[in-house]
This record gives structure tokens, C-alpha cells and sequence, in this order.
């Protein structure tokens, strides 16, 4: 594969290279190609060693509980929005909005009684700190942290069970090395990091489905 | 009589300026066929800035006839009620949507999933997809939660696409030469691979409030195109060995157009200043020759 890029004289902006008015190229030879495609192929390699998490037989049962306990929450959430008018892909805001109000309103009165730690129960807590614990290590940590604890804009998000994440709260990102090693959720939920703690959170209605404290390393 | 024509061509240039204020400089070729499109990042304020900034992209719509745009995510910030989907963004870009250009959205952190049912996002009810124009096949990804169920889709749609051009666009930048956020590895270490065996040649990206082009890593282009709302001045570090070129004084959108084995690009700011502009190459080797190598 070849490749060439070149850039007509410019003189504007933050100019932090010099390499305007200059062609470059790119050509591979051989030699480059077997590097790059040993590289390509070491990278597949240590990204699919890295996203396996290899859990102990009493780990595994722990993670398939709790996997169950996540997808029973999914499956009444389905039943209740099945009832509703179906937002269509191409919907108007005003529809998106109450779509949304509404679903929130009747799946916080079918889990009327849902607890703290019902879903995040202390077996399901453990390993999963264990697993955040063992992701981020040394300088990522610190890392880490310092954008969960300070730069998220996270402040406003209340920890109760079956209360709305805030609108205009940040979605942080969830590190996508984590998410692979993570007991794995059906696509109505999703995790979340706010502060020290870890939420599920619903994709759609944004309710807080369980959350756990103590979760950042 | 000569003398009436160039009254009358003046007229005509006064009218112009007067109507859509200082000209454009086109970079581009503005080929027959080419696909053209528009990157812009990072625009969900409703500011006036945004505003201006969207006052500029349609006086190249003039020049140059963008079939659609594509959007790296923090589409809406704050608050998504009906009322904020029109102020960030139906009135800040009405003239186009009226125009019929089809905007492609991409998720942010700050935007919520539902933001997949929008009309003028495109995204037809799904956080990430994928879609062809030409011979330029997209990927947009949601890089605010890679999971499983992504990376496996990702997979499976590159395995078996045949498209010379492959572009992928999400929100967090896999490099990124930014003092508030930096190089997402964490989701570099997940894509990367991928991109590399199925050969993606561009990346779009936003999150930083700057323009950014990334040197060529590993034989793919990386382009951050997140000042098109909000802009983090002086933000990128200097002399960083990632950056190619990059503008942190004022906010920015690019242009893009792609012909045959050309994708040209140029970045335009909100003072109607050409800040970067090229033209990537890309060659594929003879198919019989392919496989020697």
C-alpha cells in the first residue's frame, strides 16, 4: 500500500509543523509491509489477551447471576415499553421528550420497591471492584481518577435507585478495556462511573436501575 | 456598452458581499463526482458563535455543493429537552437542514442514546451504523461505551466491506495532542487492531475543542474536528510529536471532498480563514500483486 500526502503553502493558525509546500510520501516497501502487518497482528493479538477476563468457576457464577439479575430488569422494562407508543427513527423532539418522561414515569411505578443492592448484591459488588482494581494500575489510576473525580461533570447525579440520571449530565466515557472484561449487559443498560460509585443506568428512560459505592480504585 | 457591463458586474459582486459578506476561498477541486461533505465537531451550544460558525458553512454551500454532514458527537449539551434539540441545533443550522443536507450524528458524552431518534441525526434508532456514499463507506461509532456487543458489530460489518475509502467517525480521539484530554488508549488499544486489519484509512473524531491532524499512525489519518461550538483556545500542546498541523485560536469545521484515490481536505474557521487544507493519496496495489506482498 502506498500512500502521499501533500499540503499547499499555508500560513494560518497554530502552525506546529513545517511541513507545508512539502510532499510526502509514504511508500512501502516490503520490508514496511511485513512490519506493519507483524504489528497489525501483535496488536489483534495482545487486544483480544487483554479483553478476555478469565474468571474463576466461583466468579463465573457470580458474574452469570448477577448477568441475570440485569437481564430480568431489561425484560420488565421491555414489557412496560411495549405498551407505549413506539418512538419511530425518525422522531420529532417533542416525541423523543415524552417518550422518555413517560417511560420513566411507568417503569418507576412497576419497580416501586426496588433497593439498593438488589442487582449489585455483595458477591456481584466484589468482583467487579476487583476486575476496575486490576484495569487501571500505577499512572492510568491516577489517571482515571482525576478525570472520574474531577473533571466529570457528574456533581448533580443523585445516588438513589429508580431516580433519573440528570439530562445535563455527562455520559463519561466508560474506558472500553473495562467494558470487555465487565460482566456483560443487554443494551437497555449501561455502566456508569459518578465520583467513587458505579450505576446501571437505562439507556433510554435514564433511571438509575442499582448503583455500588466504593467502586474507584 | 462596455462600460454598462462592468457596472453591471459589479452590481452583481456588491449584491454577493453584501449578502454573504467576505468571499470563500475554495482549496478543493470541486471535481464532477466527488463525494463532499463536512466534518464539525463538538457543536451542541446554540451559541452565537456556533451560529456564525454555521454562517460561514453555507456560503461554501454555495461554491461547493456538500451532500452531508458529519457530526463527531456532543451534539446537544446541557439539557435534551424538545426546546434544546431546535436552539443547539434546528435554528443554527435551518438554512441547510433546509437545503435537504443530511447530517450523520455521532455520540458524545454528552449526549444521550436517545439522541438516536432525532430525524436529522440519521442514525436510524441506532448508537452506532453504517452507510455508503459512492465509494466511501462510514462508520459511525459510539466511542462513549465500546462494548462487546460494538466491537463485535465493527468486526463483522469491515470483514466484509469492499470499499477503496473507509472512514470511521466517533467522538474520543484515539490520538490527540490536547492538554485537557490526551490520546484515548484505552479505546485505541480495542479499535486500533481492528482498523489496521480491515484497513480504515481515515478517522474523524472530536471531544477536543480544537482542529487537530495527526501525523499518520500505522498508516491510518487522523483528523480531531471538535471546535465547531465550543472552542478550548491554546489547548493543544506545542511540539507535540503527534501533531501534523493543528488550530486552537478559533473555532473550525473541515471540508472534505473525495475522488477516485484522492480525499482532499481543507479546515475553515469562524473568521472565514483557510487554517489547513491537503490532499490524501491512497493507492491500492495491483490485485495481482496483492497477495506477493
Amino acid at each position: 500500500m502506498t500512500w502521499n500526502i501533500s499540503f499547499p503553502n499555508q500560513d494560518m493558525g497554530t502552525q506546529t509543523d513545517k511541513l507545508l509546500g512539502i510532499q510526502i510520501a509514504f511508500s512501502s516497501d516490503v520490508k514496511t509491509t511485513l512490519i506493519t502487518l507483524l504489528l497489525s497482528v501483535g496488536l489483534v493479538a495482545t487486544a483480544q489477551t487483554q479483553t478476555t477476563a478469565t474468571l474463576s468457576p466461583a466468579d463465573k457464577q457470580t458474574a452469570d447471576a448477577f448477568e441475570k439479575r440485569v437481564k430480568d430488569y431489561a425484560k420488565l422494562r421491555e414489557s412496560v415499553e411495549e405498551q407505549m407508543p413506539k418512538l419511530s427513527k425518525d422522531a420529532k423532539p417533542e416525541e423523543i421528550e415524552t417518550h422518555k418522561k413517560q417511560f420513566q414515569e411507568r417503569v418507576r411505578a412497576a419497580r416501586a420497591g426496588a433497593k439498593h443492592g438488589e442487582i449489585f448484591t455483595p458477591d456481584a459488588q466484589a468482583l467487579i471492584r476487583r476486575i476496575i482494581k486490576d484495569e487501571f494500575k500505577g499512572r492510568e489510576r491516577t489517571e482515571f481518577r482525576d478525570t472520574v473525580l474531577k473533571e466529570a461533570e457528574t456533581k448533580a447525579v443523585p445516588l438513589k435507585v429508580n431516580y433519573p440520571y440528570p439530562e445535563a449530565g455527562e455520559l463519561l466515557e466508560m474506558p472500553a478495556t473495562l467494558l470487555l472484561r465487565l460482566p456483560q449487559l443487554p443494551k437497555q443498560v449501561r455502566y456508569r462511573f459518578v465520583g467513587h460509585n458505579f450505576l446501571l443506568v437505562d439507556r433510554e428512560n435514564g433511571l438509575i436501575v442499582d448503583y455500588m459505592t466504593n467502586a474507584l480504585p | 456598452m462596455k462600460r454598462a457591463f462592468v457596472s453591471f458586474i459589479l452590481a452583481i459582486v456588491f449584491t454577493f458581499s453584501t449578502a454573504y459578506g467576505q468571499s470563500v476561498k475554495l482549496t478543493l477541486p470541486n471535481k464532477d463526482n466527488s463525494v463532499r461533505f463536512l466534518v464539525i465537531g463538538d457543536t451542541g451550544t446554540g451559541s452565537e458563535q456556533q451560529q456564525e460558525l454555521a454562517n460561514i458553512m453555507l456560503r461554501y454551500r454555495q461554491v461547493f455543493p456538500f451532500e452531508f454532514v458529519l457530526m463527531m458527537g456532543d451534539n446537544l449539551y446541557g439539557s435534551e429537552k424538545a426546546v434544546d434539540y431546535k436552539k443547539k441545533f434546528e435554528n443554527v443550522y435551518k438554512p441547510l437542514l433546509d437545503q435537504k443536507i443530511k447530517f450523520y450524528a455521532s455520540l458524545g458524552n454528552h449526549d444521550e442514546s436517545n439522541e438516536r431518534f432525532y430525524e436529522f441525526f440519521n442514525m436510524e434508532g441506532q448508537e452506532y451504523y453504517h452507510f455508503k456514499k459512492g465509494d466511501v463507506s462510514f462508520y459511525a461509532l459510539n466511542s462513549n461505551y465500546m462494548d462487546k456487543k460494538q466491537v463485535d458489530w465493527l468486526n463483522d460489518k469491515l470483514a466484509t466491506d469492499t470499499a477503496p475509502w473507509k472512514i470511521a467517525f466517533f467522538h474520543h480521539p484515539p490520538y490527540s495532542s490536547g492538554s485537557a484530554h490526551g490520546s484515548d488508549t484505552k479505546l485505541r488499544e480495542i479499535i486500533e487492531p481492528i482498523f489496521l486489519k480491515y484497513g480504515v484509512n481515515v478517522v474523524f473524531t472530536g471531544h477536543e475543542h480544537f482542529y487537530e491532524r495527526i501525523k499518520p499512525q500505522k498508516g491510518i489519518y487522523y483528523f480531531i474536528s471538535g471546535a465547531s461550538g465550543k472552542l478550548r483556545e491554546g489547548n493543544v500542546k506545542q511540539g507535540s510529536p503527534l501533531t501534523a498541523k493543528a488550530f486552537d485560536r478559533d473555532m473550525s469545521f473541515m471540508l472534505l471532498e473525495i475522488n477516485g484515490d484522492q480525499m482532499y481536505f481543507q479546515v475553515v474557521s469562524r473568521t472565514n480563514e483557510t487554517v489547513d487544507s491537503g490532499v490524501v493519496v491512497h493507492h491500492e496495489p495491483p490485485k495481482s500483486t496483492k497477495s506477493t506482498k
